[in-house]
């Protein structure tokens, strides 16, 4: 049986114990896996991760169940406890439907890539390699602490009972760095660098290894500077942690109707800066979270978010859709197959500017530039306060030197209205979003000076 | 029975060290969201893994099939990882040697959730939900979750252990969103403990949700807490963390050997007197509590920091070989599809005798910070936590509150500076990032210290 023929079964299965609707989720995955410790090679893994859930709905009451194992006789089994679950629940009101029917999608162009589902541990070993000697190379100053580096194969297939049957193959390389520098005795703070790629042939291990160890070496020597309130130049990373993350859930239409987000009236108005301009597009060539559908089968489409700072729409799944009247954007997501989807962005897209970090470095009178954010975003309130890491001292166009023990803090809905320069050099981040350096003005810089 | 599986098929192994592991975990999760059920949701994940180490280098198989030759083929996957990265690596792994055991540990409990009322629970999920909503109109939106994990895990090594260990976690929380004139505030509280169900009567949801909802509709017209440095008290909910967080993670020997701050300290005073910081294994309904980690080895208490002095490190069986010391039973994975590595189990700083009246009575202008939201650290010591909300001290006295910010510093300048500790000791649930995740308890008596705060 394929895994389509799977979910196919499943959703009969419902259908023949008296459910109203049903949908079943199937997931196989390939990984392999090698962890880098203390610099050394500690593990590598290959696993299979797969299983299967049924959402199934009786009365508008919902049950969902999920087994790891593929076999006929536990796909029935979790359609029987879905079936049990549904009746022992109590009814939602604002259910209307799962999915109907849609144009069968095709799947974006390199999404899926032969070489990686090739690898076997040795050759990514020989990646996580290539990069544990960029690092020393780089600088003698630089060590790795830990790492990993991560080959994924994946088919997801999903059926439900009006007709959505789909399945799609795709493949994700991705892999991490921690790098710290010592200097007579001093260590330096923690960098962690990462490269996420659909394909192999765009991943450089030399060049993720050389970025880890220069990061880390840059924030040697730190000094603070008193406190003040100004220009934060946003890296991609922590761009993404604060505002890009912040605009994902302020867009999601969950958090809309739940009043969640302090955008939910506001579409049509000037919400940011109009020199920021972002698109959720499910269909991006090469995305890392790009798909021919989303976790409920339906097609991934690109929707206007901000276009020159006004809030153009929101993200939806097929339930935040019936609710609100509309219809789904492509948006449904699940973490794996034993969770319930959600709704959350595809490959959210920071349009990027024009200009080169260091042209925007160079327009800096004051400031600091911070290379990653640890800390705290609260994404209903926008409130966020935390750690400026591998942070450094900007003066008069220059990069002066590191900071020590600074934060920063501020309002992420009060940020997007100061931005005032986006950088031109764009990348894939770990929160499903392609953000560029963000230059952004008044915030407050909080040192223990 | 599992374990005879695993025996079955490592039976004819001669080629080095193996440890197989059987874990299946079933999950019950019920979540109700604004009134609304979501769906009821419970399944099951099943698998079998091998670790098998040849001529000090490791390989690591895993498997969602329970049939002989597909269980039989993992050792031999794992054995072929282990030859072909062999060359590759520079340091040979030892474990030393350690007993073999042959016994099996349930979770202490009265209500065994397996035999769960899943009608009960869902509408205990919808009562709380009403009780919650109806708090204040300034209550906008809420969750309510409630969630049982249920794992079965069986432990089979060449050596000769055969262990069996059924480990049962129960827990809530509650996540309430109130907004006042455009202005948004959210807080969130929790419960939980490994044990049955009888956690939900003795302490309820029902309460969890009724702090939450106070804390959400009182910070929605609050403003956010200064920036600065200031004495503060930590509540014992954010001590825990920080006994994880920042202080724990520095002892697990893999990052000590990398380096980490308490890396050649043992003997040194790294704390001040008045904190004695414990791992431990056993520690009464924690949730990281197990009687035998993911290598065989039985748990301790170990002793991290006695009076400020470091005593000792967490190990898996490679790393105390690696320091000379005996495995403290800190090897742990996540499921099947990882190989242990070095975590805690349950982390506290011991409690002390003030009142939080005490506590307060020497700050002039500080905070009494309260509810810890998501940590990091770096293992130099350097630490953040969110808090929820920050209760402003005056000479002594508790005044107005300010919605939570971002704490930081260094776990060990922040430890030295601790001045009084108090008798309000709380272990609470947590859950640690670090490669893989784990439950884990977090523990500790809210204290006194001075720290910097990432106010506006």
């Amino acid at each position: 049986m394929s895994l389509q023929d799977r979910v196919e079964y499943a959703v009969r299965k419902c259908e023949k114990l008296g459910a109203s609707e049903a949908e079943a989720y199937a997931q196989k995955q390939r990984v392999v896996e090698i962890v880098l410790e203390r610099g050394e090679i500690q593990s590598e893994r290959t696993k299979i991760h797969e299983g299967i859930s049924v959402r199934l709905v009786k009365d508008k009451k919902l049950g969902f169940a999920y087994t790891s194992t593929l076999s006929e006789k536990e796909i029935e089994k979790a359609c029987e406890a879905a079936f049990a679950l549904a009746r022992a629940s109590a009814p939602n009101p604002d259910w209307i439907s799962l999915p109907k029917t849609a144009e069968t999608p095709t799947s974006p162009e390199g999404i899926f890539d032969p070489k990686i589902a090739e690898l076997q541990g040795t050759d990514v070993l020989n990646l996580a390699i290539q990069a544990a000697e960029a690092v020393k190379e780089k600088d003698k100053r630089a060590a790795i602490d830990d790492g990993k580096f991560t080959a994924a194969t994946g088919e997801t297939a999903i059926a439900n009972t009006h007709g959505i049957s789909c399945v799609e193959k795709a493949t994700v390389f991705s892999c991490y760095l921690v790098c710290i520098a010592k200097e007579m005795g001093k260590a330096s703070s923690m960098v962690f660098e990462y490269e996420i790629t659909r394909s192999l042939g765009k991943l450089s291990p030399t060049q993720l290894g050389e970025k880890a160890a220069e990061k880390a070496v840059a924030s040697l020597n730190p000094k603070s500077v008193p406190s003040f309130t100004g220009k934060v130049l946003l890296d991609t990373d922590p761009a993404a942690a604060v505002l890009a993350y912040t605009i994902t859930n302020s867009v999601n239409a969950e958090n809309v109707q739940r009043k969640r987000s302090l955008w939910a009236e506001k579409i049509g108005e000037e919400v940011a800066s109009p020199v920021l301009n972002v698109v959720d597009d499910g269909l991006l060539p090469f995305g890392v979270y790009s798909s021919a559908f989303d976790d409920e089968g339906v097609p991934r489409r690109k929707t206007e978010i901000l276009t020159k700072g006004v809030l153009k729409g929101f993200l939806h799944n097929s339930f935040t859709a019936n609710k609100a009247n509309t219809a789904s954007t492509g948006n449904a997501y699940r973490q794996d197959y034993t969770t319930l989807p959600t709704v959350l962005s595809s490959n959210m897209i920071i349009q990027p500017g024009d200009k080169t970090l260091e042209q925007m470095i160079s327009e800096i009178d004051k400031g600091i530039i911070v290379r990653r954010f640890s800390g705290n975003v609260r994404p209903e309130s926008g409130e966020f306060s935390g750690i400026a890491k591998q942070a450094s001292f900007i003066e008069n166009g220059e990069v002066k030197h590191a900071l020590k023990e600074t934060m920063i803090s501020g309002n992420v809905f009060e940020a997007l209205k100061n931005i005032v320069a986006i950088g031109s050099e764009t990348r894939a981040t770990l929160y499903r979003a392609y953000v560029p350096p963000t230059l952004v003005d008044n915030i407050k810089i909080v040192s223990k000076h | 029975m599992a374990l005879d599986l695993l025996s079955e098929c490592l039976k004819n192994w001669s080629g080095g060290y193996v440890e197989m592991r059987h874990h299946r975990r079933e999950m019950l999760t019920i979540t109700v969201k604004d009134g609304k059920m979501d769906a009821v949701n419970c399944g099951v994940t099943e698998g079998a893994c091998a670790r098998v180490l040849i001529d000090g280098s490791w390989g690591f198989a895993s498997t969602t099939s329970l049939e002989k030759k597909d269980v039989t083929k993992i050792i031999e996957d794992a054995a072929s990882l282990a030859r072909a990265s062999k060359p590759l690596k520079k340091r040979r792994v030892d474990l030393g040697t350690v007993d073999a055991y042959e016994d099996s540990y349930e979770t202490p409990m009265h209500k065994d959730p397996a035999k769960a009322d899943k009608e009960e629970l869902v509408r205990l999920a919808i009562d709380v939900d009403k009780e919650v909503r109806s708090f204040s109109p300034r209550i906008v939106s809420d969750n309510v979750a409630l969630r049982i994990i249920d794992d079965k895990l069986e432990f089979l090594s060449s050596e000769g252990s055969r262990i069996s260990q059924r480990i049962v976690r129960c827990y809530g929380g509650v996540m309430v969103v109130a907004m006042e004139k455009g202005s948004i505030a959210s807080a969130y509280e929790s419960i939980g403990a490994q044990c049955g169900l009888e956690i939900l009567d003795e302490t309820p949801l029902e309460e969890a949700g009724r702090k939450a909802a106070e804390r959400a509709d009182k910070l929605a017209s609050a403003r956010v807490a200064p920036g600065g440095v200031f004495p503060v008290i930590l509540e014992n909910r954010i001590v825990g963390l920080l006994a994880h967080e920042a202080v724990g993670h520095c002892s697990e020997a893999d990052l000590v050997y990398g380096g980490s701050f308490l890396a050649g300290k043992i003997g040194e005073k790294v704390a001040s007197e008045k904190v004695t910081l414990i791992d431990d294994g056993m520690f009464p309904r924690g949730f990281g509590t197990m009687k035998y980690d993911d290598e065989g080895v039985p748990t301790e208490k170990t002793v991290i920091i006695d009076k400020g002095v470091c005593k000792g490190y967490l190990h898996s069986r490679e790393t105390a070989c690696q320091f000379n010391v005996k495995p403290t039973g800190n090897a742990r994975a996540w499921t099947f599809e990882y190989d242990p590595i070095i975590r805690m189990r349950n982390t506290y700083i011991e409690a002390g005798d003030y009142s939080l009246e005490e506590l307060a009575e020497t700050i002039k202008d500080g905070f009494f910070l309260k509810g810890g939201l998501s940590g990091q650290a770096d293992f130099t010591g350097e630490f953040m936590f969110g808090t929820q909300e920050a209760v402003k001290i005056r000479n002594g006295e508790f005044a107005e509150s300010y919605r939570g910010v971002t704490i930081s510093g260094n776990a060990f300048e922040v430890l030295k500076n601790v001045d009084a500790v108090g008798k309000d000791f709380l272990m609470r649930i947590g859950m640690c990032g670090k490669e893989q995740v784990n439950y884990v308890g977090m523990g500790g008596a809210s204290l006194r210290t001075k720290l910097l705060l990432g106010g506006r």
